[in-house]
C-alpha cells in the first residue's frame, strides 16, 4: 500500500503554479505531489497555515574541505551553540559552521529542503560524497570549479572550447557533480604565481590568456553541452571598493554568447553584494570612498537579462569567509589580522582557496554600506524570479540568519529598526532608506523556493506544489489573512525560524523545530552524454594531463561507485551532438 | 573475483601519509606475490599481510557480545586509534562514542595534535604535493626524517621534476633543519643543525629578522645570526617555498607553540613571496581520522560526549591525559597501539580496566586486553576512503579477501554498536 498524506485547508504560495495565497488541498503520495489521494490517506488539517514548497537553497557551503578546516580551526565557533542528541537525531554543535548532522537538521526545522554546495575542488569529491552520506534530511548537489584548473586554461589557450565542454562533462560525470563554478577565474591560479590579478582583461601567468578568455570559453562551453544549470559565476576583484565597474566589464564580456536552445540567461552571478561596491571618488578602491553600487547594479540587471544573481546579504555577527578566492582572503586577512588559512589544491586551484573568520559590524562604515548593497538592489529590481536570497552561508552570515534578511526584504519598519544604529554611511551612501518597496510573500517564495530551483535547472520535481513535484512541503505557522507582517517584522522572524511542518520527499522531517532524521534524500547531479568520438578523444587527452599534471593517477580521479549510487539522482543531459 | 596472476594497478598504499597510488600488486589465488613501485614498508605491509594476526579467544559474536558489555556497563569510556582504519570505521566509532557518552580521540592527540592546536591560534597556509613538485624552488624539512618515516616524499614529490623546476635537483633547494643529521639531511642540499629545544627561539629569530628587527645576539639555538640573515633572504627570494614539519616540532619543547610560529612565520613571508607549509602526517589516515571527526562532531580530536553533545578539549579529553588522570573505565581500541606508545603511567592504568582491541595484528595493545577482535586490513583485504597529508581524498581497494571470518573494521564496530544499543534498552 502507498504511503499517502493529503494537508488540507492550506493557504498556499506556489509562484510557479501562479498560486498566490489560495486556499487548497496538497495530497502526497509515495513522496509526489499528486492530484488526489485515497479515503484511507492520513490527513491533516492545516486551518489556514501558510504552505509553501520546500525551500530551496542555491548556495550555501555546506561539505567540502574548506568547510572542514574552518570548523577546525574555529572551535570557538561552535563551543557556545551545543546540540543534544535525542532519541531521532545525532548530537552536534551549531553556529556559523555546524558539523553535517546539524546542518540537516536546522535546515529542516526552517523549512528548507534542497541546499547546494556551490564550491567543490573535483579531485576532492570522494571526500565531499562521504560527507554526504552524513547530511540528513536535505536533497543537496556539489558544483565542481573549473576556473583556476590548468586543463581548462590548455582549452582556452587552443581555443578547443569543444575539449572544453568534454572536460565538463567528464568531470560532472566522473565525480557526480551539478554543473560548473567559477571563481576567479585566473586570478587563483596567478597567485601560485605571486602574482595579484584582479583584471579580468590581465594576463594569466605562462598561458598568454586572460581571465575573461577563461569566463567566456566556460560559458560557451556550458551552453554547448546544455547544461541544466547555467555557469555560476564568482567574478575578478571582488571585495574590493568600486568593483562594480569590473563586474559590469564581465557580465558584459559574455553578452554575445548564445544561450543553449535560445534561453536568456547564460550566467549566475552569486553574492552580488562583494562585487557591487561602487566609490564616491572616480577609480579610487579606498574604503573610506565606499558607496553602494546595488541601485545602478539593479538598473543593469533590469536591463540585461542574460544573467540572474543572489545577494549574499551581510547578516551581521559571527560569519566565516571561505571561497576558492584565494587571494581575496589574503587581502582579508591583511585587513583583520586574526586567523587566516589557504588550501592549495593540485592543478585545479594552485592558488589556494582561503578561510577568514569575520564578524560584521553595523557600527563599521563599510559593512553598513555592504549590508545596504544587496537589499538596495533587491528592492529595484523589476523581475524577482532572477533574484536570489542568499547569505553566501557562511561568508556574510550563517544561513539560519535567513529570516531576518526576510524581514528586511519585507518590511520597511525593519529596515529602518536597524538603520537607526547602523554606521551613517548605511544612509548617506546608499539610497536604501529612500526604498518604500516591500516583498509580499508571493516573491518570498520565488526567491526562496521558485526561482532557484528554476536557475539550477530542477524545476521540474523542485520548488513547487504542482502534481509531479517530489513532495517537499513546508508549512509555516501563521494565518497571513490575520496579520500584516510589513508592520510586525518580529513575527516574520519568528514564522521563517521555525516550520510548523516540513516534508522531504512525502517523509515528515520536522514539527515544530523537533526535527526527525532521514536518509531518505538524494544528491543531484548531472550526466552529460558525449558522442563515442568525443568521449574517446577526452578520455585519452585527460589520462595524459592528468598523469602529468597531478600527483595521483588518472584511474584514481572518479568517486567510486560505492560512495554515490544510494544517493545520487542523476539528470542525464542529451550533449552527443558537440562534435569532437 | 580474483583471477589468477593478476597485477592490479593503481593501487594506493595504506602505510603513511603520502598514500602512493602508483603501487601495482601481483595477486595469485588470494596471494599478493609482487609490490611493484611501494617503498621497503609498502613491500612488507602488502607481502605479510597474513603474518602476525591478532588472535581471538572466542567466536566473532562472543567477542562481540563481551565488548558490548563492557561498553554498556562503562561510565566513562575511551574510544582511540582511528589513523590507521579508513573514514567509514570512524564514522561507527563516533556512533559508539555517541551512544556510550564517552570520549572519542585519535591519535593526532600524540602526534600532530599540536598542529591543530597552532592552527586554532593562527590558521595555516597549507601546501599541496603537486603544486610542491611543479613549484617549490626551496622545500625545507623542519624535525622530520622523511627518508625514514615517509621514504618517497623526496623521490615523488621534492626531488622529482615539476612544470616549473625542469630539473627536480638542481633548480630546487632542500634544507634539513633538526638537532642530528639524519639520513635526510645527507642528502639534502643544506642541514642547519639547532640545539635541542631551540625551536621556537630559532622560528621566532628568523620571523624578527625577516620583518626587519636588529637582533641583539650573536647566535640563537647553536645558530650564529649572520647565519639566520642569510637563510632569511634565501626564504624571501625563493619563488615559491614550502616547509613540511615533523614531530621533532610538535612533539618537542614548546608543542602547539613551536607549530603557532611556524604558521606566522610562513604567513609572514606570504606578504614576500609564495610559501606553503605541511605537517608530515604518520599513520596513512590520521588527516582522514581529524577530518572525519570534524565533520562528524565539529571538532577535530579531543571529543567528550558525556552530556549528550560534543565537547572539545585536548588535554582534558586527549587519551593520554584521560588514561593518566585514571578517569577511564573502560578503552575501545581501534587501528592504534597505545600499550606501544603511551607513557608508563597511561599504559598502567589501561592494565587495570578492560580494554576492547580491534586490530587486523597483534600488537602491544593486544597484550593486556580483555577482548582482542581481529579485523580485515583496509586497502588491502577491504576496501575504504583514506586523506593524504594535503587533503586529498582516496579510495583504497581491496586486493585479495581477508582471512575467514575476518570482517572489515566498520562491519565488527557496527555490530558493537547495535550490541550496546540492544542492552541500553
Amino acid at each position: 500500500m502507498s504511503k499517502q498524506t493529503i494537508l488540507t485547508n492550506g493557504r498556499v504560495y506556489d509562484p510557479m503554479n501562479g498560486i498566490d495565497g489560495e486556499i487548497k488541498d496538497i495530497c502526497i503520495s509515495d513522496g509526489k505531489i499528486v492530484d488526489k489521494v485515497d479515503a484511507s490517506a492520513k490527513k491533516i488539517d492545516l486551518k489556514g497555515r501558510l504552505v509553501m514548497a520546500g525551500g530551496v537553497d542555491m548556495h550555501s557551503h555546506i561539505v567540502g574541505s574548506k568547510v572542514g578546516c574552518g570548523r577546525a580551526v574555529c572551535p570557538e565557533d561552535h563551543r557556545k551553540d551545543p546540540v543534544p542528541k535525542t532519541k531521532n537525531t545525532r548530537g552536534g554543535v551549531g553556529y556559523t559552521m555546524p558539523n553535517s548532522y546539524v546542518i540537516g537538521y536546522r535546515y529542516s526545522a526552517m523549512g528548507y529542503t534542497t541546499v547546494i554546495e556551490p564550491a567543490l575542488p573535483a579531485l576532492k569529491a570522494l571526500g565531499s560524497w562521504e560527507e554526504m552520506e552524513d547530511l540528513h534530511n536535505l536533497d543537496s548537489g556539489l558544483l565542481p570549479m573549473f576556473c583556476n584548473s590548468m586543463i581548462t586554461f590548455h582549452y582556452v589557450k587552443e581555443k578547443d572550447i569543444r575539449g572544453l565542454a568534454a572536460y565538463l562533462a567528464w568531470v560532472n560525470q566522473k565525480v557526480g557533480g551539478l554543473g560548473c563554478k567559477v571563481v576567479n577565474p585566473g586570478g587563483t591560479y596567478a597567485w601560485a604565481h605571486g602574482v595579484d590579478l584582479r583584471d579580468p582583461e590581465g594576463e594569466i601567468p605562462g598561458w598568454d590568456i586572460s581571465p575573461k578568455d577563461v569566463m567566456h570559453g566556460l560559458c560557451e562551453a556550458v551552453e554547448l553541452l546544455g547544461l541544466p544549470h547555467v555557469m555560476h559565476y564568482h567574478p575578478n576583484n571582488l571585495g574590493r571598493v568600486g568593483n562594480i565597474a569590473t563586474t559590469i566589464q564581465q557580465l558584459d564580456s559574455i553578452r554575445d554568447i548564445k544561450g543553449y536552445r535560445g534561453r536568456k540567461s547564460i550566467c549566475h552571478l552569486t553574492h552580488m553584494s562583494f562585487e557591487t561596491l561602487g566609490s564616491v571618488e572616480e577609480n579610487s578602491s579606498e574604503w573610506k570612498d565606499i558607496q553602494s553600487g546595488g541601485l545602478e547594479f539593479a538598473k543593469y540587471f533590469n536591463k540585461n537579462k542574460h544573467f540572474t544573481a543572489d545577494m549574499g546579504q551581510i547578516t551581521f555577527g559571527p560569519a566565516t569567509t571561505m571561497t576558492g578566492d584565494g587571494p581575496f582572503e589574503f587581502y582579508l586577512y591583511q585587513l583583520t589580522g586574526g586567523k587566516w588559512v589557504n588550501i592549495a589544491v593540485d592543478v585545479e586551484l594552485p592558488g589556494g582557496a582561503g578561510i577568514v573568520p569575520y564578524t560584521y559590524s553595523p557600527k563599521a562604515p563599510g559593512n553598513s554600506v555592504q549590508w545596504a548593497i544587496p537589499l538596495e538592489f533587491a528592492l529595484s529590481v523589476d523581475d524577482v524570479w532572477r533574484c536570489i536570497m542568499s547569505t553566501d552561508n557562511p561568508n556574510a552570515g550563517p544561513f539560519t540568519k535567513y529570516p531576518l534578511v526576510i524581514s528586511w526584504l519585507m518590511s520597511k519598519k525593519q529596515r529602518d529598526i536597524w538603520m537607526e544604529d547602523m554606521h551613517k554611511f548605511a544612509n548617506e551612501r546608499s539610497a536604501l532608506s529612500t526604498i518604500d518597496r516591500e516583498w509580499s510573500l508571493y516573491e518570498i517564495a520565488i526567491t526562496t523556493r521558485a526561482a532557484p530551483a528554476k536557475i539550477l535547472g530542477i524545476e521540474k520535481i523542485k520548488g513547487h506544489l504542482g502534481v509531479g513535484a517530489d513532495a517537499d512541503v513546508t508549512v509555516y505557522d501563521i494565518d497571513t489573512t490575520k496579520v500584516d507582517l510589513a508592520k510586525d517584522p518580529e513575527r516574520i522572524i519568528k514564522t521563517f525560524s521555525q516550520s510548523y511542518l516540513t516534508f522531504l520527499r512525502g517523509q515528515q522531517v520536522s514539527k515544530k523545530g523537533v526535527v526527525k532524521s532521514t536518509g531518505n534524500r538524494k544528491v543531484w547531479t548531472i550526466h552529460p552524454e558525449l558522442n563515442e568520438d568525443l568521449w574517446s578523444r577526452i578520455n585519452k587527452e585527460l589520462e595524459v594531463m592528468m598523469n602529468d599534471w597531478y600527483s595521483h593517477s588518472f584511474y584514481n580521479y572518479p568517486v567510486p561507485d560505492r560512495y554515490r549510487a544510494h544517493l545520487e539522482q542523476k539528470v542525464p543531459v542529451d550533449s552527443t551532438s558537440v562534435p569532437a | 573475483m580474483t583471477e589468477s596472476s593478476k597485477l592490479k594497478e593503481h593501487v594506493v598504499c595504506p602505510f603513511c601519509g603520502c598514500l602512493c597510488d602508483d603501487i601495482g600488486i601481483g595477486v595469485e589465488g588470494n596471494k599478493i606475490t609482487e609490490n611493484k613501485n611501494g617503498c621497503a614498508i609498502s613491500q612488507a605491509k602488502f607481502l605479510n599481510h597474513h603474518d602476525d594476526r591478532l588472535e581471538m579467544s572466542g567466536s566473532l559474536k562472543e567477542l562481540v557480545k563481551e565488548a558490548a558489555e563492557i561498553i554498556a556497563n562503562s561510565k566513562r569510556l575511551l574510544v582511540y586509534g582511528l589513523s590507521s582504519t579508513e573514514n567509514d570505521a570512524h564514522r561507527e566509532a563516533y556512533k559508539i562514542a555517541e551512544e556510550a557518552g564517552g570520549v572519542v580521540d585519535n591519535t593526532s592527540s600524540v602526534c600532530h595534535g599540536p598542529t591543530i592546536l597552532g592552527s586554532q591560534e593562527s590558521g595555516e597556509p597549507i601546501a599541496a604535493l603537486a603544486e610542491t613538485r611543479h613549484r617549490a624552488d626551496l622545500i625545507i624539512y623542519w624535525g622530520s626524517n622523511p627518508q625514514f618515516a615517509h621514504p618517497r616524499h623526496m623521490s615523488r614529490y621534492t626531488r622529482a621534476d615539476g612544470l616549473y623546476i625542469k630539473d627536480g635537483k638542481k633548480d630546487r633547494q632542500i634544507w634539513v633543519v633538526d638537532i642530528r643529521k639524519t639520513i635526510s639531511a645527507t642528502v639534502a642540499d643544506k642541514f642547519i643543525k639547532i640545539a635541542p629545544g631551540s625551536d621556537l627561539e630559532v622560528i621566532s629569530a628568523i620571523r624578527a629578522i625577516a620583518r626587519g628587527k636588529i637582533l641583539d645576539v650573536d647566535e640563537v639555538g647553536g645558530l650564529p645570526v649572520e647565519e639566520i640573515i642569510k637563510l632569511v633572504e634565501e626564504m624571501k627570494s625563493a619563488k615559491y617555498g614550502v616547509l613540511f614539519f615533523g614531530l621533532g616540532l610538535t612533539q618537542s619543547k614548546g608543542r602547539h607553540r613551536n607549530i603557532d610560529a611556524a604558521i606566522r612565520l610562513i604567513q609572514d613571508m606570504n606578504h614576500y613571496t609564495k610559501w606553503g607549509m605541511l605537517p608530515m602526517r604518520g599513520h596513512y589516515n590520521v588527516a582522514g581520522a581529524n577530518k572525519t571527526s570534524t565533520w562528524q562532531t565539529g571538532y577535530p580530536y579531543a571529543v567528550d560526549y558525556a552530556r549528550g553533545y560534543p565537547r572539545y578539549q585536548p588535554g582534558e579529553y586527549t587519551a593520554v591525559d584521560m588514561l593518566v588522570r585514571g578517569e577511564a573505565d573502560a578503552v575501545l581500541n581501534i587501528a592504534a597501539d597505545p600499550a606501544a606508545h603511551f607513557p608508563k603511567e597511561a599504559v598502567q592504568h589501561m592494565a587495570k580496566i578492560p580494554v576492547i582491541n580491534i586490530d587486523p595484528k597483534r600488537n602491544m595493545t593486544s597484550l593486556i586486553a580483555k577482548v582482542n577482535i581481529q579485523t580485515a586490513i583496509a586497502g588491502i583485504e577491504c576496501d575504504g576512503a583514506a586523506t593524504r597529508m594535503d587533503g586529498l581524498p582516496l579510495y583504497l581497494k581491496k586486493v585479495v579477501d581477508p582471512p575467514e571470518g575476518i570482517l572489515p573494521d566498520r562491519d565488527v564496530l557496527r555490530m558493537i554498536y547495535d550490541e550496546v544499543r540492544r542492552l541500553k534498552k
